[in-house]
């Protein structure tokens, strides 16, 4: 079973159902103003249970990872953002009005599947885009031009969508998005399949949209790059929230405590499993992650291995990853799935409302 | 759901996108230009046929062991065969026809199976005096013809006949009788029945139209299919619902598609009519002055064309509407055949009842269809081409199209809306149809 929790800066608290929202932003202690709510919104598709009573909160101009595995309902919540799916209850709400009440230019969505018109141009289907949310075609082949210029694909401006790389076709996809400049960008994992030259691109891009005050959500499984991002997040699981909050206080709340250690040449797990209440959570070539169970102190650790004679080159108290906290609190890693039953969600979705 | 997004301008920007993207297309421009060419040869091919006609000469055999019968039965024969048409110059004009008389008859039947002849009439006197004919053919025993061997028969027998009155009968000479053909429900102009080539212009135009009716949306309506499932296989859906209504979505794709089929339409049909305008001059042009065959166009006003492009706008509009939302309901461009086959056959069905309604049959069923869509465009169509229909039929089958398209419009909107989100599913027609239920 998992545990429902609310982590704030310095306390771990269990969620009340009827816990309103105006004070769950005063109790989460968020820097920014809340804009978006999600208030006890929950959806079924057919017998499954998509989304029960999920309650969380983004604030204004910040970068938000909304967490979870396959199937824990991150795509069904973005949807229901943006109107394509209704609420069976509860409902979301941008700077105190229903999302469906806003305009669709409020939004920019970058969906989980990538998908372009094959044969049209790169450029023509930017202003395409753009040109649905009300932006002028001139604005928005300059704009689009710009764009293409930073994330280093201006050469294909005119070539058709087919002939890139699928990379490049998110990219271009992701620019499709942002084009008409929305309030709020959703996101659905946008850093699958980006090489690690072009995630540095689309992480600088999340870093500026949010200094120009947009407010940046996105799922993602990988955790580090929500960790190297994100202000707060949202954990979900089965359709619940499991915790949420900033990224700091989570870590803080998990009760968790790491040491980042690096040696000369290879770490041999050998003298780890020699030390008493200290596990491998991260291994790697050359420095290793351990968790230190409560009561062992990192001094005492540094001095077993320095009596060991293990060459210590890097020794450094760390937060415990969230990749760690993550798996403490949904059971299972990030990218195990959930999934529904097709003819279930064939169903529902036809049944189903949309705006 | 409490947006409501205004249909303009998304619909229109989507709908010219989906017409700029299939025009532009290498096979659409291909497509057009074939179609342009086999359709230019369709209506030449009354000219072409109209020449090898003129090359070309029956010869028909005639078997009688009566000397006397034998003449009469090739004069007979020879002057109903070679009835020449109206206004032909006498001095120039070739007989289709050669009769003649045959050596015996199994020289004649050796004749006709080798393809040398084109028939046998063979005349004979029954022992109680009866003249018996005998027309043996290769071709169809209801051919015309076959019909024109039958009325030589009476004649023949009839001048047999007053042949052997004796020479003080007082019986007066033989009067050929006049014949009139009088219908009931003849299309009319401003009250005014039409003349009989205006009649047979139109029953003509009726098939053109109503094929090329058919086509369109089978064609067209296929193409609004494949449209939407593409860009649900393509998954670029997934960008463009959140960017716009299904609404505007569904409006602006079958606007767009349905301009570029009309396009394609429009290029082919108006070279064709004007050939079919032309075709007498260039009849006069290549064979001479007397294969003009009154042009096939006579029967065609202003009032028909606007009645063919309302109904053609219309009955388009309703399967376009409804193909879309089955190409939202595929996840695959693929399994559309076998979703569109139901649909296809409903097609059908007006098809044939609006061809039946042409060639005079159908009777209550004609009448019950030309205001039930999705028949309606069909049938009304072949309606006003071939008959007299009262103005207020016409206002209520339009009226009763207009509401259907509506009602389908908000069904398959809702459909539309559901099914693009639906992958890795094959729903199937059971599928389809519970969920239109559900939408309505």
């Amino acid at each position: 079973m998992v545990s429902i929790v609310l982590v704030c800066e310095n306390w771990v608290a269990p969620v009340h159902p009827d816990l309103r929202l105006t004070a769950l932003s005063t109790v989460l202690g968020y820097a920014r103003p809340v804009s978006l709510e999600i208030d006890h919104v929950t959806k079924r598709f057919g017998t499954n249970l998509a989304l029960d009573r999920l309650t969380f909160e983004v604030p204004r101009g910040s970068v938000f990872g909304f967490l979870g595995a396959n199937g824990a309902g991150k795509t069904t919540t973005m949807r229901i953002c943006l109107g394509i799916l209704a609420a069976d209850e509860g409902e979301a709400r941008w700077d105190g009005s229903r999302t469906t009440d806003l305009p669709r230019r409020t939004w920019g969505y970058l969906p989980e599947e990538r998908g372009l018109y094959p044969r049209m141009t790169v450029l023509d289907q930017l202003v395409y885009f753009a040109s649905l949310y009300g932006v002028p075609a001139s604005k928005a082949r300059k704009d689009a031009s710009g764009w293409l210029e930073r994330f280093r694909i201006a050469d294909y401006a005119p070539r058709r969508a087919e002939e890139l790389s699928k990379g490049n076709q998110q990219k271009v996809q992701f620019i499709a998005a942002i084009l008409h400049d929305p309030e709020v960008l959703l996101m659905d994992e946008p850093f699958t399949g980006l090489d690690p030259i072009n995630l540095v691109l689309l992480r600088e891009a999340f870093l500026e949209l949010r200094d120009r005050d947009r407010t940046l959500i996105f799922s993602t499984h990988q955790m580090e790059a929500a960790e190297a991002l994100c202000e707060s997040v949202a954990i979900v699981d089965h359709g619940r929230l499991v915790a949420g909050g900033t990224v700091s206080a989570l870590k803080r709340a998990s009760g968790r405590r790491a040491v980042r250690l690096g040696v000369e040449g290879d770490v041999a797990p050998a003298w780890v499993a020699d030390l008493t209440g200290v596990r491998v959570v991260r291994p790697g070539a050359g420095h290793v992650e351990l968790e230190l169970d409560p009561g062992v102190e990192p001094a005492s650790v540094l001095a077993a291995l320095v009596s060991k004679g293990v060459p210590v080159t890097h020794f450094e108290l760390a937060d415990p990853s969230l990749e760690a906290i993550f798996i403490d609190l949904v059971g299972r890693p990030a990218d195990d799935d959930v999934t529904l039953a097709p003819d279930a969600l064939a169903a529902a979705v036809a049944a189903g409302g949309v705006a | 759901m409490a947006r409501r997004d205004p249909l303009m301008p998304n619909a229109g920007i989507v709908a010219r996108r989906e017409y700029r993207d299939r025009v532009r297309s290498p096979m659409f421009i291909f497509s057009t230009i074939l179609l342009i060419g086999v359709a230019l040869v369709v209506t030449l091919a009354p000219i072409a046929i109209r020449y090898m006609d003129r090359a070309s000469v029956t010869r028909i055999a005639v078997v009688a062991q009566d000397e006397e019968l034998a003449i009469r039965a090739i004069g007979v024969a020879d002057s109903l065969l070679n009835i020449p048409p109206d206004g032909v110059d006498q001095a120039t004009w070739k007989r289709p026809f050669v009769v003649e008389r045959a050596g015996d008859a199994a020289s004649a039947a050796a004749d006709l199976n080798s393809g040398e002849i084109g028939g046998v009439m063979t005349v004979q006197r029954l022992p109680s005096g009866q003249i018996d004919v005998a027309y043996t053919t290769n071709g169809p025993a209801d051919g015309v013809r076959s019909q024109l061997v039958g009325f030589a028969a009476i004649a023949i027998g009839i001048i047999d006949w007053t042949s052997s009155l004796p020479e003080d009968s007082q019986l007066g000479a033989f009067v050929t009788p006049q014949f009139h053909v009088e219908s009931t429900n003849v299309a009319t102009e401003g009250g005014i029945a039409l003349s009989p080539q205006a009649v047979a212009s139109r029953s003509f135009l009726g098939v053109v139209f109503i094929v090329l009716m058919f086509m369109t949306v089978i064609i067209y309506g296929m193409w609004v299919a494949t449209g939407v499932a593409a860009e649900k296989s393509s998954r670029v859906m997934e960008l463009m619902i959140s960017a716009a209504s299904p609404r505007q979505l569904l409006a602006g794709k079958v606007a767009g598609i349905g301009a570029a089929g009309l396009t394609q339409y429009v290029a082919i049909v108006v070279p064709a009519l004007v050939v079919l305008a032309l075709q007498d001059p260039i009849a006069e042009a290549v064979l001479g002055p007397a294969w003009a065959a009154g042009t096939p166009m006579v029967g065609l006003t202003p009032g028909l064309l606007l009645g063919y492009g309302v109904f053609f706008l219309l009955g388009f509009t309703l399967f376009a509407l409804i193909y879309a939302a089955m190409g939202s309901f595929v996840s695959r461009p693929d399994d559309l055949q076998t979703m569109s086959l139901p649909l296809s056959f409903v097609a059908i069905a007006g098809y044939l009842s609006a061809i039946a309604a042409l060639s005079g049959g159908g009777g209550t069923w004609t009448i019950i269809a030309s205001f039930v869509p999705p028949l309606s465009p069909f049938v009304m169509l072949a309606r006003l081409m071939i008959g007299a229909v009262p103005p207020w039929h016409v206002a209520l089958s339009i009226g009763i199209l207009l509401v259907t398209i509506v009602f389908v419009a908000l069904v398959a909107t809702r459909m539309y809306a559901a099914g693009v989100l639906l992958y890795g599913q094959r729903p199937g027609i059971r599928a389809f149809l519970a969920a239109a239920r559900r939408a309505g």
